[in-house]
């Protein structure tokens, strides 16, 4: 059993490495099983006292070595073996030179096709969500199983799966220009906000924040932010997880129901992460290239500059959306729109503009929050009662479940 | 005379400490702010945010260039400052022992000229240092 000591050694090297053996072995499980190697390798040789220069370098030759004798050793046990591995343990490497550390340049490179290949556009969400989480952020599958409340068996068969995927798919890593380096940046972002909102708002179970997902999303997205921070929509990405991660101690009652933006108790608000959230933005904007990340983050840091809801800058949120379906549209997006909407131009109109939604958001069941309080604000009850019952026959967390019945029952007090 | 007590570490390791390890370095940083300011040579703690928060201001011949991120990529990034008034550099060092120092590097430097500001009515302080 490894001291706290040296597992947080080897959790903040992880990302690094893991991404430099990628490289090398070009397959996500010999790097895995390197790296697990390189680690007991550590485990013998480090002490407190007695620390390499360079973690990281030192983990990657020794995960090097690692994988090159399993490789050795697999291919004196299977007569089919391919005859290459030669390559492997000739030509220089960047690790070489122990004294010099790994050109940044390389681990930049090295991230970036870890990450966009643990959440490759051939892996379903569910996958990349889970490969990311296990393979970057190395959590253990206990864990990511506790996290999406299934059985570690199961996590376990989602991540070979996804495993096997990626080798069918036999993917090709070219180095990449410019806009492809965009492009996969983009993907992994994504990947980060999708991992961040399933710790954020739980799609299930009972528990409407888990809370370790979000702070270890937020790692990852401070990672990425540091390797490449001229990339604005990595710096949004970060400002956004930072400001509404900032709410989590006023999102729940004590009773554990849902606590919405309106009503919560905004002195528990976290300053640190909100004046961090705003520099970074205000950093990204500095760009103007803006992107849905950087529209998002401002989102929500407007409302971080309101002392009350009623002092909502509800015009610049407006716009802010206005923004956001011009550069990324989607129903949701139009949702809370229209929540905007009945701010400025009261519920009537607002009600007028959800109509078009109601296909897609059909199972939505915020969207029928949302359209049975405007019809309540109308004054049509009973409309908003059967909105209500809709809203309640959709929602995935016991949490959501209580905060609508919670409204239903101050409806019925009308 | 004033010292700098300059605090450098990994920020990926600072991010993959768990919770208790964390508590217990603030726990260190709490017994050093007490130290200081009970025989009274705490001057100033400054605690900086990430370095992706950075910008750097260069100028290209006549232009001002902004590039994001700090100056120079390093394996350990500054985090922050202590201010403290010592009489000596021992007594430096003796405080700077309750520091954590299993996570980084502190170094002492000596400040040549300090001038500081109370941000609320901003009165300036002005100490030469000599």
């Amino acid at each position: 059993m490894p001291s706290a000591w040296l597992s947080t050694h080897l959790r903040a090297a992880r990302p690094r490495v893991l991404a430099a053996l990628n490289r090398v072995f070009g397959d996500i499980d010999l790097a895995e099983d390197a790296f697990q190697e390189a680690s007991l390798r550590a485990l013998k040789a480090w002490s407190p006292d007695h620390m390499p220069g360079d973690p990281v370098s030192w983990l990657i030759v020794a995960g090097r070595n690692a994988g090159v004798d399993a490789l050795r050793k697999r291919k004196r046990e299977t007569l089919t073996a391919p005859d290459d591995l030669a390559p492997l343990s000739k030509g220089p490497h960047p690790e070489d030179d122990l004294t010099q550390s790994l050109d940044h340049a390389v681990y930049r490179d090295d991230i970036l096709r870890l990450l966009f290949t643990c959440c490759h556009p051939v892996l379903r969400r569910d996958q990349q969500i889970a490969l990311s989480l296990k393979v970057v952020a190395g959590l253990t599958v206990e864990e990511i199983a506790r996290a999406f409340l299934v059985q570690p068996k199961t996590m376990e068969q989602r991540i070979t799966r996804a495993k096997k995927r990626l080798q069918a798919a036999n993917l090709t890593y070219e180095e990449p220009d410019r806009t492809a380096r965009s492009e996969r940046l983009s993907a992994v972002a994504n990947a980060i906000y999708l991992i961040f909102n399933e710790g954020y708002c739980a799609s299930q179970g009972e528990h409407l924040i888990r809370e370790p997902l979000c702070e270890e999303t937020i790692r990852l997205a401070r990672l990425i932010v540091r390797l490449f921070p001229e990339e604005p929509e990595l710096r949004g990405l970060l400002a956004l997880c930072l400001i509404q991660h900032s709410r989590r101690s006023a999102r729940l009652s004590e009773s554990g129901s849902a606590i919405t933006l309106e009503d919560q108790d905004r002195s528990l608000w976290d300053q640190t992460l909100i004046a961090e959230g705003n520099v970074l933005l205000e950093a990204a904007l500095r760009k103007a290239r803006p992107g849905p990340f950087q529209i998002e983050a401002a989102i929500a840091a407007t409302h971080t500059q309101a002392a009350t809801y009623a002092q909502t800058d509800w015009a610049e949120i407006d716009r802010l959306y206005r923004a956001l379906q011009h550069i990324r549209p989607s129903p949701v997006v139009a949702l809370n729109r229209a929540v905007v909407q009945a701010k400025l131009k009261g519920s009537q109109e607002a009600l007028g503009s959800l109509e078009k939604l109601s296909s897609s958001l059909e199972r939505y069941p915020n969207f029928h929050v949302v359209r049975a309080t405007f019809l309540e604000d109308l004054g049509r009850y009973e409309e908003a009662q059967v909105a209500f019952r809709t809203a309640l026959d959709f929602a995935g967390t016991d949490v959501d479940r209580a905060h609508i019945l919670e409204k239903m029952s101050g409806l019925s007090r009308k | 005379m004033l010292f700098s007590v300059l605090i450098y570490a990994s920020e990926d390791f600072i991010d993959a400490l768990p919770p208790e390890e964390l508590a217990t370095i603030y726990q260190k940083h709490g017994a050093f702010h007490e130290h200081t300011k009970t025989n009274k040579s705490f001057a100033a703690a400054t605690k900086l945010m990430s370095t992706g928060t950075s910008v750097t201001v260069n100028k290209n011949n006549d232009d001002f260039v902004v590039t994001d991120g700090p100056f120079a990529e390093t394996k350990e990034q500054f985090m922050g400052f202590y201010l403290i008034d010592c009489p000596t550099l021992e007594e430096a060092i003796e405080a700077v022992k309750i520091l954590p120092l299993d996570h980084g590097r502190i170094e002492i430097r000596p400040v040549e000229f300090f001038e500081g500001a109370d941000f609320k009515n901003a009165e300036r302080l002005v100490i030469n240092a000599s």
